[in-house]
């Protein structure tokens, strides 16, 4: 060790600079440290806090929560904590991001740490303030992106409805819901008449516009419960929870007649557009989720047949397979 | 990895330690709480990885959804704690714990982080002190919400073959709380508690 230099003095000055908030108070909540982070974040001095009482010098603190965190420290011997996620900060200090945040304060994670005597009794608490907005501006991006993601992954590029993996994972749950519960429940298929012929005569980037206009009407006929996708090609699947086969005939008309009424314009041309819709409501004897969508298509198929532009519930004498 | 089990004497040694650690625990919750706290007696063994969610789900009463918080330890011993709630969580808590009210998740998710984290200390500060051992703490943090009681600990994500299992209850007098405190220590801790209970065995 050099002459002179004291490791208690480096450890006195780094308690004091280090880029932590730390205080120190006692069990009359009497504040015994107070640190530089402290003092220039909260613009108190060191002289106007040591030695008061901690609520008295900082009104905005919640004052009941706080004693009862501390007083546990006191109680247990044990550590506490307070993190940013559940509550953003202790001290309401202005963040050193004021261009680039986006939060209005600083975030701070705070540890509560027994300082034990040689009783074997707890003396005093030292609170430790970490400065975390950083961390919490990253982890909302992250979050936002991740729930970006999570959209994307359940939606189709084009449409913007749900794709077909989502509906049938939804499918698959609803249909476990009503066979455990004795629920109620209908599906819809449909299938855009024709659909060969817009691409063939209008070109694919018309054919595509046709798919966006009927996801879009399809959404807006639709009760906000009933959840609609894309199974594939031009073909449509709803689920309707809590409907009947009778409500579901009914969603199936609203959606035949609004689209047949829809108005679609693509480079100065008229597109009519029809569709043929099958409908089929759970049964105690349907054994899949699958089997629905099966019978489903059996009375789409079935509209096909009797001349398109019709929905159509399935009625087992049709048979599935 | 095989396991030499604790023999007779350890075994009894663990057990009794643990009941003077979870009787200290509840006397400082109440102490803090200033209600009666009830600890069931502890259950104390060393359980293979594949019994874990077997032994989670036996110690539930209502195994439907629950909401876990886990929090480590470390120090010669090391291992980690989860506190399990049930689906009321621990909202009925909130005056003792010094909250005026609890406002949407993030409120109910300090709640129960609080909670844990005064259990979590009571009880390891307890056994801390019986085998002469201070422990470090990690934060809380939550582990699940709402979660069929099998997610919350699958056998496959763990990564050790044993470990000490310590499991006690809590109820409060008078409230209709309760809660599940499982404390895992794997592999090397056992051993380190072995040493820990051969003196403690010694000095008597």
């Amino acid at each position: 060790m050099s002459d002179g230099l004291d490791p208690l003095s480096f450890l006195r000055f780094i308690v004091d600079r280090v880029n932590v908030g730390i205080i120190v108070v006692d069990k009359e909540m009497e504040v015994l440290l107070w640190n530089h982070f402290m003092a220039v974040n909260s613009g108190r001095e060191a002289h106007e806090v040591l030695g008061n009482n901690l609520f008295d010098s900082f009104s905005g603190l919640p004052e009941k929560w706080l004693r009862k965190k501390i007083n546990s420290v006191f109680i247990l011997k044990n550590f506490a904590f307070t993190g940013w996620e559940q509550r953003s900060y202790l001290f309401q200090f202005r963040h050193n991001r004021p261009v680039t945040g986006s939060t209005d304060f600083m975030m701070q994670n705070c540890t509560f740490l027994p300082i034990m005597g040689a009783n074997g009794e707890v003396q005093a608490v030292c609170i430790t303030v970490f400065d975390v907005t950083d961390i919490s501006i990253y982890q909302n991006q992250l979050k936002d992106a991740m729930a970006k993601l999570e959209d994307m992954s359940i939606r189709d590029g084009l449409t913007e409805i749900y794709n077909r993996r989502y509906i049938e994972t939804q499918l698959a749950a609803e249909f476990d819901r009503c066979r455990r519960y004795d629920g109620t429940m209908s599906a819809i298929l449909f299938d855009l008449d024709h659909f060969k012929n817009v691409n063939d005569t209008y070109g694919h980037l018309a054919g595509d516009e046709v798919l966006r206009q009927v996801s879009k009407t399809l959404v807006d006929v639709l009760r906000t419960s009933d959840v609609a996708g894309r199974y594939g090609g031009e073909e449509f699947t709803v689920i309707l929870p809590n409907t009947s086969l009778e409500g579901g005939m009914k969603s199936a008309e609203r959606i035949r007649s609004a689209i047949e009424k829809l108005h679609i314009v693509f480079e100065g041309q008229h597109i009519p557009v029809t569709v043929s819709i099958g409908v089929t409501e759970f049964r105690k004897e349907t054994k899949s989720h699958e089997a629905m969508l099966q019978e489903a298509d059996t009375a789409l198929y079935i509209c096909k047949e009797n001349g398109r532009n019709q929905s159509r519930a399935y009625d087992p004498k049709d048979g599935s397979e | 990895m095989s396991i030499q089990p604790y023999n007779e004497d350890q075994r009894d040694a663990l057990q009794e330690i643990t009941n003077i650690a979870m009787g200290q625990a509840g006397s400082s919750l109440a102490q803090l709480l200033d209600v009666f706290v009830i600890l069931s007696v502890p259950r104390v063994r060393i359980v293979g990885v594949e019994d874990v969610p077997a032994a989670v789900g036996e110690m539930v009463d209502d195994p439907e959804e629950v909401t876990a918080v886990r929090q480590a330890f470390y120090n010669k011993l090391r291992g980690e704690t989860v506190v399990i709630f049930g689906r009321k969580g621990c909202s009925d808590l909130a005056d003792l714990m010094g909250y005026d009210e609890v406002e949407g998740d993030e409120g109910e998710e300090e709640l129960l982080l609080d909670v844990t984290n005064i259990l979590v200390g009571a009880v390891l500060n307890g056994l801390g002190e019986q085998i002469e051992v201070e422990f470090g703490f990690s934060p809380p943090a939550i582990m699940a919400m709402n979660t069929p009681i099998e997610k919350v600990l699958r056998s496959d994500e763990l990564g050790w073959s044993h470990a000490l299992l310590i499991e006690v209850n809590f109820s409060l007098e008078e409230r209709g709380f309760k809660c599940y405190l499982i404390m895992l220590m794997p592999e090397e801790s056992i051993d380190m508690m072995r040493h820990a209970l051969d003196h403690i065995l010694e000095s008597f």
